[in-house]
């Protein structure tokens, strides 16, 4: 009989490490909450740095965990530990016997209403990264008008980086979106004024740093170091942002009419619950913990439980599938070395 | 009798030096109070309250009140019957000091003392009543719990010297008079005490010894009293007329901030009090302590101390003495030398000035950080007909109070100075403020003539009053978390409940009004890390949440944000609720 390997959550790590799990020959099992799957990349529009469409992705990665079991619209509803394994019952009552589990739990996106200041829930013209996004997507928000913003903002590290919200990690991959985001504007409405509020610009990655320059040289994005203090609204429902330019010193306001705010990457409130009943332990940054954050990073430190992707920390995409390839082979090594 | 004179003789000195201390025209201020005669009934009256009944500790806990009025009121009395005792019956002796004390041990029983046995049975009464003090005082060593304290102050080692000998003076004092019941009389307690002893201790040698430790022990705490927390005794006689004359700390360490430290009984009840004390690590960062560090003018804890505190006020609500814990804090603070000065007098106020409605609106920095609030706020001002002109709308001066805490007292100043200007040219006739922080600076500090100056839920309960808003009750439950600076600062606490019960049920929390539980989020403290402040925050939220409200409502902009983020339920400004529930 093939072995199980229960994957929880259906985005891009689940679904890769369930087609290289099928291919070395176990029975992967995923188990989605969302309606679909694909997790927050099947909301994105485009992927830095080559612009290639999300879409396209979450449908390759689909078709080849094609063979997979997977659950949608369902959750863990409680764990039982047996002698040498685990017998999970799922919310959609079918229950799962496996020596071992797969934490593809992915991240939340910190919720911008809890950074007041920028008005997010407030002021009508402020939204979050994945709205934006989503905009993309379906070309519908009531906060962008058809002729496009006459001048708009991103406004960078909101809920990451920041100790009064709870969360001093840096998010890692959002200083690229949030370049990307303004690239995509400018190529929309060359008109628009785009600025960026910015701490540092961590271009790490792959052609990041090509991005960026050309951001300011090709499309005229705005970089302004400084954060942002406060955001407040004038009459006639435009945005008023003072920020202070750090590099000349001075303090700066202006006028918006759109502002984007980059969440930051938090840890998934909802996989705290199961974590406990299998007793995981959480790292002090408020992720999972790995039994070693450089050599094991894809290995809790319980016998046959895994991690891959974002449950562990910020990842990019790239990063996320390599690591549920390693996590795949690690599996594959784990059981290959318990039959012996 | 060498501790008699040494003690009141030290006692002379500082009342002479604090005295000395004050600035001028304080102590002018002090010495014609000290003869106004309504001051002084006040005076008077406060000294016999405070002094000897201790009104405010019997509304605590009664048993705290029964055990500190029963010593200090039942020694007090003693001494004064004594005096009685010896007027009476041996008037030659009269300006002897000592000579009351030791009475029983000079004057034999004749005809004519038994006469006076009402004063025998005074003396006998007072002395049982101080005795059951002492037991209490005894039995709280071991169980505080009992006397509605979770924990009490660790005491020095002269401390304990001052306690053991308090402790051994009336007991003593007891067995001495027991001893020469017979011969001097007494009354029910000693001349009962006699018998017993006389059943086995026949000889009268034996009252010499016990006579010796009784002016041994009593000798020992007059002595060691300056030394201990015992000085509170005098210090606070000294303490309350000096606060009756309205005098404020000036300097951090002398004059009336002086008097302050030395009035404080170290007693402890500002650890149960403190925000800070849900963390074991942080009790010795109490008032009490800075207080004990001050005296031993140990300047690296002090600091230590004093920059920490949130300032929330509440050690100096509930001080059975009246000490400031908080206005000593920043006098310390204001110690501090900086390296930077900022200086703001370069500010052009000709780009601030709003001119127009006679009501200005003035959010301030919290506000703006909140703009629900200030949103809030708007609407309701529009919906109630109110025409405004909002005064830092497009950026405005800090009101100084945050440069204030920090001890910065000429940064502060020079703020106030331009906000000031601000508002005097643009001829409004009220001043609209939503952040509490602000309200008690401009309160205390501005000299603002002509202008009232007001806190948003005092002008929306106005508001409604006067029927320009009117209100949709509907069944939501809200509990009013009173802000460090609106409570305990301004004494601001019916207003917002009245505007709450307007728009839904009202609950209480466990803790409240002036004993309210400071949010965690305090601009006060310069130290304190997010960490810290966190379990704070979470200690406030617990004792909010007691009565199960469906929201919490706050009157200040920074307890909503410090709430927000840990709290598992809707947590809203008074402005928000009202202008969701008026019609």
């Amino acid at each position: 009989m093939k072995e199980n390997i229960l994957i929880i959550g259906g985005g891009i790590a689940g679904l890769e490490a369930a087609a290289q799990l099928f291919r070395l020959g176990y029975n992967p099992i995923i188990v989605e909450k969302e309606d679909h799957l694909g997790g927050h990349v099947a909301g994105w529009n485009r992927l830095f740095p080559d612009m290639s469409p999300a879409e396209d992705l979450v449908a390759r990665l689909t078709e080849a965990a094609g063979e997979a079991n997977i659950f949608l619209n369902t959750r863990i509803a409680f764990v039982n530990k047996l002698k040498d394994s685990y017998n999970i019952m799922l919310t959609n009552g079918i229950s799962v016997i496996t020596r071992i589990l797969l934490f593809a739990t992915g991240f939340s996106l910190f919720d911008a209403s809890k950074k007041e200041e920028y008005g997010y829930g407030v002021y009508d013209k402020v939204m979050t990264n994945r709205d934006l996004e989503n905009w993309f997507n379906t070309g519908q928000d009531e906060r962008i008008p058809e002729e496009g913003p006459r001048a708009m903002g991103f406004v960078h590290c909101v809920g990451s980086r920041d100790e009064k919200a709870k969360n001093p990690q840096c998010s890692k991959v959002c200083c690229i979106t949030a370049v990307k985001q303004a690239i995509e504007m400018k190529q929309k409405f060359p008109d628009a004024m785009v600025y960026c509020f910015y701490m540092d610009l961590r271009m790490f990655g792959k052609k990041y740093e090509d991005f960026y320059i050309s951001a300011q040289r090709d499309y005229g994005v705005r970089f302004i170091r400084g954060r942002v203090s406060e955001v407040s609204e004038n009459i006639e429902g435009n945005l008023v942002v003072k920020a202070e330019d750090t590099l000349s010193g001075k303090p700066i306001k202006v006028t918006l009419d759109l502002l984007v705010l980059m969440s930051g990457i938090v840890c998934n409130q909802e996989i705290c619950k199961s974590a406990a009943q299998l007793s995981l332990p959480m790292d002090s940054d408020g992720f999972l913990k790995s039994r070693d954050n450089v050599a094991d990073i894809i290995e809790s430190p319980k016998e046959g439980i895994f991690y891959a992707g974002a449950c562990t920390g910020p990842k990019t995409v790239p990063e996320t599938l390599a690591e549920a390839r390693s996590a795949a082979l690690e599996i594959h090594n784990y059981i290959i070395s318990s039959r012996k | 009798m060498i501790g008699m004179i040494f003690i009141l003789s030290y006692c002379l000195v500082a009342l002479v030096r604090i005295i000395m201390q004050l600035p001028g025209n304080d102590r002018k201020k002090f010495f014609i109070s000290l003869v106004t005669p309504k001051t002084m009934a006040k005076n008077i009256r406060d000294i016999f309250c405070d002094c000897l009944f201790h009104v405010k500790l019997w509304k605590r806990n009664k048993l705290l009140g029964y055990m500190h009025s029963s010593i200090a009121f039942g020694w007090f009395m003693l001494i004064v019957v004594g005096h009685i005792e010896v007027l009476l019956y041996t008037p030659h002796r009269a300006k002897l000091l000592y000579f009351p004390i030791f009475f029983r041990y000079f004057v034999a029983e004749t005809e004519e003392t038994m006469r006076g046995a009402f004063f025998f049975f005074l003396m006998d009464f007072f002395l049982l009543m101080v005795l059951s003090g002492i037991f209490l005082a005894m039995f709280k060593r071991i169980q505080s719990g009992v006397f509605g304290m979770r924990r009490t102050t660790n005491p020095s080692f002269l401390d304990l010297i001052g306690l053991y000998s308090l402790w051994a003076i009336f007991p003593l004092r007891l067995l001495a008079e027991g001893f020469t019941a017979d011969i001097s009389g007494g009354s029910f307690l000693t001349k009962s005490l006699n018998y017993v002893l006389h059943s086995f201790l026949s000889d009268h040698a034996n009252m010499l010894p016990a006579w010796w430790a009784y002016s041994c022990a009593l000798g020992i705490f007059l002595i060691v009293l300056p030394f201990t927390r015992y000085m509170h005794i005098p210090a606070e006689i000294l303490l309350i007329p000096l606060r009756n004359a309205g005098i404020k700390i000036r300097n951090a360490r002398k004059g009336l901030a002086k008097a302050e430290v030395y009035a404080c009984p170290s007693c402890g009840l500002c650890i149960d009090a403190c925000p800070m004390g849900v963390m074991k690590t942080h009790i010795k960062d109490t008032t009490v302590y800075l207080n004990r560090q001050i005296r031993r003018n140990n300047e690296r804890r002090i600091e230590e101390i004093s920059d920490k505190c949130l300032l929330c006020g509440k050690c100096t609500a509930i001080c059975p003495v009246g000490v400031e814990g908080d206005k000593l804090r920043i006098a310390q603070r204001s110690l501090r030398k900086y390296a930077i000065n900022q200086d703001y007098s370069g500010i052009d106020t000709d780009q601030l000035h709003v001119k127009g409605e006679k009501v200005m609106y003035f959010a301030g920095c919290m506000t703006a950080l909140t703009p629900a609030i200030s949103k809030a706020m708007e609407s309701l001002l529009r919906k109630a007909g109110v025409s405004y002109s909002f005064m830092d709308r497009d950026g405005g001066i800090c009101c100084g109070r945050p440069m204030l805490m920090a001890g910065r007292f000429d940064q502060a100043r020079q703020m106030v100075e331009k906000n000031t200007e601000i508002i005097k040219a643009s001829g409004a006739d009220t001043l609209l403020l939503s952040c509490p922080i602000c309200y008690r600076i401009f309160r205390e500090k501005y000299r603002l003539e002509g202008i009232r100056i007001i806190h948003h839920t005092e002008y929306i309960a106005e508001l409604i009053r006067q029927g320009r808003l009117s209100m949709d009750k509907g069944y939501t439950k809200y509990v009013f978390h009173d802000p460090c600076e609106l409570g305990r600062g301004c004494g601001v606490y019916e207003e917002p409940r009245e505007v709450l019960s307007y728009a839904g049920e009202l609950v209480e929390a466990t803790k409240n009004r002036k004993e309210s539980i400071c949010c965690g989020g305090s601009l006060g403290s310069l130290t304190l890390g997010f960490d810290k402040r966190k379990s704070m925050t979470e200690n406030a939220l617990a004792n909010l949440t007691e009565a199960s409200p469906d929201v919490i409502a706050t009157a200040c902009p920074l307890c909503r944000s410090t709430f927000v983020r840990y709290a598992d339920r809707p947590v809203e400004d008074i402005a928000e609720i009202i202008d969701r529930n008026c019609i």
